[in-house]
């Protein structure tokens, strides 16, 4: 039954963590952004000057997988995988780190989906007004709020574990 | 704090002096001249005014603008002046204007010019496709000597065609002679799917020869108009290119011959736009048969000068009043040099109204102080300030681009100060390559060590810029001399929040809080509801105004993304750091060390100025407009002199 016991393992549960925040924060990166980009494509056809700005919108969507990363990378240089001495972790504080890990992972997941819908739609307001750009930004902007909450929650927790 | 007063101006003169007055007030650029349309739907005008306007003459002088328009971007495909990524507009001296203008036939004889070699242009263009394709389709039948026109004799006839490839069209020829023996037939080339071939029959068997030759769907080719061999019809074809393309060269040389006159065109250009404007304007007026009218806005410190120099020199009646109480007037805001380059944030949000504070002086300040916190980075603030500065000192720049650069070079600035108080100067790379032997201290904390504290702090901040907008709208309200809801419901509120906050540090200051808050509490109750009659409606709306603390509790807890954006900053600066010294400090290690620096801070700066830039707006816009801010006003948008490529440096003063 050694696979339940490396599955227990406390730094494969902290790893777990780190993987999940990057996974499914990059996913939803991934997914606004492209979803962005097809609306972009679609404008800059038209009007290939507004790229720049069309590219604008793109980004932003793209900031949770971002978050996922430097969450992951916090937990990493936490228990010594990157820089610094490895730590052998139990099980228990395995757990708490995969816990730290969540609130990046599932917001940043569907706040980056939801960021790329409103950044989309955003595409419209500059092909008819390309100077109200800060307000398409800005309605993206407003979604991203949750992400830097969560990714605030995930680095406290983080940082609070005690070793 | 500064929305210039405006006076409303109206003005009624003689039909004989309009050009004169219209053309000084151009040339002041003060006023506003507004539509004033609505006098031929009032009573008292209706019958007497007309609307003024000449749009024919509009429409031929747009026609002309483009035209020159056009012309000035052609030549800008063959002038030698590289443009830089900020065009700015030159100076151009009175004299020298007057002198260009007076060139003005020769300019656009010039422009005519161009359009009609960009017409032959065209035409040679298509002529050359033209003899490109006819020796493509003459090229299979290049071993032809029969010439073109020769098409029968006294008894045969003689046909050119194409059969399409099949596995038994090899038959073709076969098949011919034996239906009919008196013909020939010759494949004079094939390209993988089709035979070109010659075919001549004796005219006694045409029918059969017409049978056999459609079996093999056989397709007649002819070249009507071509006399002589295929090969001297190509030679010919190939000749007349190359006359094409020497002429082409030509005219090309010719119009670049005018390069040099690009500048001149720019300015007939901005000189017919003046010119538009001037006749476009009379849209705004209404007149009868002797006399106009024209209403507008003027600054009301310049209303003086308007007056003395307008009545002195014409027989005008010329009125200047204050607007009336609530009647909106257009927006012109004047801040001092510091403060001008935020205007662009709350431009972006909206232009005050007429009635609001301008909130930028203070708006500026936090603004400048939130920016700083959420890049967090000495270097990065360097980087940003030292390329702004550039940009700033290389081009003159205007409107809303010069005051986002200069933005972004003061922000630049509060980044440097954040970074040398929280100790990041491009991550923590001097500590990474020196062996922790060399740090940079932070001046105040390192917010990675202690999170907690710079959290704390985000809110202090975040509460101290809520309680700054609470208090312009009680500023609002007292200027509008309704003190005692400035009281209720500003200073309730500041007393049940300061009240909670003094709860956190215990003892006797909690205490005090304690009874500020329930003092505050209950001001609340007995004051929200004072719009209703009833008296239990009264205290329910008052108990349920109490829910607002929520309100208060996110808006202060939205500041926290001050931590976590310069939190963020500062660890993927770190990321970049140990990915580039992953190699040690050996010659392939530090090759991968520079590139890595270059390319992943780069990427950082350029992402996280762009997420401070949006976040900073967010607070200001969501949590601080929020708070008294109206908006909707309009931009003044003065009559003057309106150029795309040049200044003229003949403003009178006023």
């Amino acid at each position: 039954m050694g696979w339940i016991e490396y599955l227990f393992n406390g730094n494969f549960l902290a790893l777990a963590g780190a993987a999940l925040a990057v996974i499914l924060a990059g996913i939803g990166s991934a997914k606004g952004v492209g979803l962005v980009g097809e609306a972009a494509a679609g404008l800059v056809t038209e009007e290939p000057k507004r790229f720049g700005q069309a590219l604008l919108l793109q980004a932003l969507p793209g900031t949770q997988g971002i978050y996922g990363l430097l969450t992951a990378f916090v937990i990493l240089n936490k228990i010594g995988i990157v820089g610094g001495s490895y730590t052998e972790l139990t099980t228990q504080q395995g757990f708490y780190f995969l816990a730290a890990a969540l609130p990046i992972a599932f917001v940043g997941l569907i706040s980056a989906i939801s960021q790329g819908r409103a950044a989309a739609a955003g595409i419209g307001i500059i092909a008819k007004r390309p100077e109200e750009l800060a307000k398409a930004i800005m309605f993206a902007a407003m979604v991203e709020t949750y992400a830097v909450l969560a990714l605030l929650a995930s680095i406290l927790m983080v940082m609070g574990i005690k070793l | 704090m500064a929305i210039v007063k405006m006076n409303k101006l109206s003005l009624i003169g003689l039909e004989t002096d309009k050009e004169k007055i219209l053309d000084a007030l151009m040339n002041m650029g003060v006023v506003e001249i507004s539509e004033s349309s609505e006098k031929l739907t009032c009573d008292d005008w209706k019958d007497l005014v007309v609307q003024d306007g000449n749009s024919e003459k509009v429409a031929l002088l747009d026609d002309k603008i483009n035209r020159v328009k056009w012309t000035v971007d052609y030549l800008s495909k063959f002038s030698s002046k590289k443009k830089g990524l900020f065009s700015s507009k030159r100076s151009v001296k009175t004299n020298e204007y007057n002198i260009i203008l007076q060139n003005a036939e020769k300019l656009t004889s010039i422009v005519n010019d161009i359009n009609t070699y960009n017409d032959q242009l065209t035409y040679l263009k298509s002529e050359r496709n033209k003899y490109t394709n006819l020796i493509l389709s003459l090229e299979p039948w290049k071993q032809l000597t029969i010439p073109l026109q020769d098409t029968f004799t006294s008894t045969t006839t003689i046909v050119i065609g194409i059969v399409p490839q099949t596995p038994n069209s090899g038959k073709l020829k076969e098949d011919l002679l034996s239906e009919a023996p008196e013909s020939y037939l010759e494949v004079i080339s094939e390209d993988g799917q089709q035979d070109y071939v010659l075919v001549i029959y004796h005219n006694s068997c045409e029918e059969a020869a017409i049978k056999v030759l459609k079996q093999y769907s056989f397709s007649k080719v002819s070249f009507k108009d071509l006399e002589g061999t295929v090969k001297s019809n190509i030679d010919h074809a190939q000749k007349t290119i190359r006359n094409i393309d020497k002429e082409y060269e030509d005219l090309e040389k010719k119009i670049a011959g005018f390069a040099n006159y690009k500048d001149d065109l720019e300015t007939l250009h901005d000189h017919l736009l003046i010119e538009r404007d001037r006749i476009k304007i009379l849209d705004n007026l209404v007149k009868t048969s002797k006399t106009f009218y024209l209403e507008g806005w003027i600054p009301a410190e310049l209303s003086e000068n308007l007056n003395n120099r307008i009545n002195g020199n014409y027989e005008c009646l010329l009125e200047i009043a204050a607007p009336e109480k609530d009647e909106e007037f257009p927006i012109l805001l004047r801040n001092p040099k510091l403060v001008q380059p935020f205007e662009a944030v709350t431009e972006m949000y909206s232009l005050p109204s007429s009635r609001d504070v301008d909130p930028n002086t203070l708006m500026a300040p936090f603004y400048f102080v939130f920016f700083g916190m959420m890049v967090s980075d000495a270097g990065y603030g360097l980087v940003m300030a030292i390329i702004t500065g550039i940009i700033l000192l290389k081009y003159k720049l205007e409107g809303t681009l010069a005051k986002m650069i200069k933005l972004l070079f003061f922000c630049g600035i509060s980044t440097v100060a954040w970074g040398a108080l929280f100790g990041g100067w491009f991550g923590n790379i001097l500590s990474l390559l020196s062996g922790d032997k060399l740090t940079i201290k932070p001046l105040w904390f390192d917010p990675l060590q202690d999170p907690m504290k710079l959290l704390i702090w985000s809110m202090v901040f975040g509460g101290v810029h809520l309680f700054t907008g609470m208090g312009i709208k009680a500023y609002m309200l007292i200027k509008d001399g309704k003190i005692f809801d400035a009281i209720f419901d500003i200073g309730s509120w500041y007393i049940v929040l300061i009240g909670i906050v003094m709860l956190f540090p215990g003892g006797t200051i909690a205490q005090i809080g304690k009874y500020m808050a329930i003092v505050g509490v209950i001001m609340l109750v007995l004051t929200q509801g004072r719009d209703k009659k009833n008296i239990v409606m009264r205290l329910l709306s008052g108990v349920l105004s109490l829910y607002n603390v929520t309100g208060y509790l996110s808006d202060v807890l939205s500041y926290s993304r001050l931590l976590a954006l310069g939190l963020g900053t500062g660890v993927i600066a770190s990321v970049i750091n140990t990915l580039g010294t992953l190699f040690g400090l050996n010659i392939f290690g530090i090759i991968v060390l520079v590139i890595v620096f270059i390319g992943g801070h780069t990427f950082n700066i350029a992402i996280n100025a762009l997420g401070a830039y949006v976040h900073a707006s967010r607070l200001q816009y969501v949590e601080f407009f929020g708070k008294f801010y109206e908006g909707g006003g309009k931009r003044f948008s003065p009559f003057k002199k309106n150029t795309k490529y040049i200044n003229l440096n003949d403003k009178e003063a006023i």
